[in-house]
């Protein structure tokens, strides 16, 4: 028998993986995380920080984010430490023109349906929510209950509580190998050597298909870029997060989009501001493998709709543009679990734009995977194994 | 150095908060910048970048000039958006 270095392998340092490691460590267990280049150094480190239940598709997803934020709720206080997280700063889904708000009008009574608390505005009424905004616009859906967080802070926040657990972190260390005993998962080949442990849990992100395939599954993850733009600390003039009216389709169906630009770069709008004044807006949404370089095209693309909405950010700077891999999965859903014929390997991978949202939930039900076996509410639709009845 | 000596005046992140970003695992430009913001500010690190590089090479032992620099991130100068945006009311 193999010497063992943990409980539970997580290869991954972004919130996904560090939540599930801070998860499994207040749960007794012994984890060692395993991490290529440092925490936060992947998509966690180049993304928003929405924590928006009214852009998840109606059913399973938005009943999952509403369960990842309670969670949320709670987060700070357990964790000790700031996360810049605000729970009810409202989020705002803009409309340019009617077919949009006839869409988005649509959208928001599959919403409702499922539970969510969500109001179509004319524009005047938005603008009383949001000052900044364009007369010219159509109006907005309104969801009271979104929030936004730090990513940064978030991960480092459950390294820290994880190690003051017992954890380990492995940074600068290449997951290249899964280690099979039989159909058994008992640990991973690294470039800086073996580790063995009883369960070994794939939280890589938009990398997750490559360490899949280490251990002889094919799952679709493919990279999404979205191009991000970051303006000068400026006065407080943007107070909820906001996107526009046409997201859920460029998110969940790009065939139907007109627009050659929209439809080549996938490029829409969602703009928020930090605590400490800078605005960051997105986004675009391309298949261009990991290329992480931005493009003149695309950042103009953004700022002319972003400036749109909001007429004043003509006047503000941008200072930093980036760009940020979504681990896009094909039906729009992670893939949360054990797999069958691996016992002992679980994937948390695929939460596309959603991951931060859904960071805290995936930490706790992973969690309740490896250690009960089971979870506090179903999660069959998550399942990784739905790729076999493809 | 004292502690509480700020070495990103943008961001007003002091040398102590960089010495805990090292203890906290950072090894490079970004990852302390990933840590405390050092470099994220409005002159996106051209004052601090070299002594948060320097600072590093001294707690790691490594050369300053070995020390991964921050990625390179485009503009170079802060553009006011309108010009690339175009502000169609004009
Ligand atoms: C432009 C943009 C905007 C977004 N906005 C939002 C938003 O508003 N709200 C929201 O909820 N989500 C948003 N997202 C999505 C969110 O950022 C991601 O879903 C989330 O960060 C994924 O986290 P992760 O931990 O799975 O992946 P990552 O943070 O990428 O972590 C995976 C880690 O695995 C490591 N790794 C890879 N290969 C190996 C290996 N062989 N060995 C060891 N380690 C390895 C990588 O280095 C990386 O650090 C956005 C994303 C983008 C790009
Ligand atoms: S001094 Fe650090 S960003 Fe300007």
């Amino acid at each position: 028998m193999n010497k063992k270095d943990a409980d539970v392998i997580v290869i991954g340092g972004g919130i996904i993986g560090t939540a599930i490691t801070y998860q499994l460590s207040k749960r007794g267990k012994k984890v060692l995380l395993i991490e290529k280049n440092d925490l936060c150094s992947g998509t966690t480190g180049a993304c928003d920080a929405y924590i928006t239940p009214h852009t998840k598709a109606a059913g399973f997803s938005l009943d999952l984010c509403i369960k990842s934020q309670e969670v949320w709720k709670d987060l700070e206080e357990e964790l000790d430490a700031d996360l810049e997280y605000e729970h009810n700063c409202g989020g705002l889904q803009v409309c340019q023109n009617q077919t949009e708000f006839d869409l988005v009008s649509d959208n928001s009574e599959k919403l409702k349906a499922g539970g969510l608390e969500v109001h179509m505005l004319d524009i005047e009424e938005a603008r009383k929510i949001e000052p900044a905004l364009s007369e010219k616009l159509r109006g907005a859906l309104y969801c009271p209950s979104a929030g936004q967080v730090n990513p940064f802070k978030t991960t480092f926040a459950y390294m820290k509580a994880a190690k003051r657990n017992g954890a380990e972190f492995k940074n600068h260390t290449a997951v290249t190998g899964i280690i099979r005993d039989g159909e058994k998962v008992v640990g991973v080949n690294t470039d800086k050597g073996d580790y063995y442990a009883d369960a070994v849990v794939n939280a890589a992100g938009a990398w997750g298909g490559e360490i899949a395939k280490l251990a002889g599954y094919d799952f679709e993850i493919l990279p999404r870029r979205g191009q991000l733009i970051v303006s000068e600390p400026v006065k407080p003039i943007i107070h909820t997060t906001m996107q526009t009216g046409n997201y859920m389709v460029i998110k969940h169906h790009p065939e139907l989009i007109t627009d050659e630009r929209v439809k080549r770069l996938g490029i829409g709008y969602c703009i928020e501001q930090t605590d400490d004044g800078s605005i960051i807006i997105g986004f675009t949404r391309e298949f261009v493998g990991f290329d992480k370089s931005t493009t003149l095209e695309s950042i103009e693309g953004i700022i002319e709709t972003a400036i749109q909405h909001i007429p004043e950010l003509a006047d503000i700077h941008f200072i930093r543009t980036f760009s940020g891999f979504r681990p896009y999965s094909p039906d729009n859903k992670p893939y949360l679990g054990p797999v069958d014929g691996a016992p002992g390997f679980y994937m948390a991978a695929g939460h596309e734009g959603d991951g931060i949202a859904l960071s805290a939930i995936t930490g706790v039900v992973l969690a309740e995977m490896i250690v009960d076996g089971n979870t506090s509410f179903d999660m069959d639709s998550f399942s990784p194994n739905r790729i076999f009845n493809k | 150095m004292d502690r509480n000596v700020i070495i990103c005046r943008c961001q007003e992140v002091t040398y102590g908060e960089i010495l805990d970003a090292i203890a906290d695992g950072a090894t490079t430009v970004d990852g302390v910048k990933k840590r405390t913001r050092a470099g994220m500010g409005l002159c996106q690190g051209k004052t601090c970048q070299r002594r948060v590089q320097q600072i590093i090479a001294s707690q790691t032992g490594q050369k300053p000039e070995d020390v991964l620099p921050a990625t390179y991130r485009v503009p170079v100068r802060p553009i006011r958006m309108g010009v690339i945006g175009g502000n169609k009311d004009e």
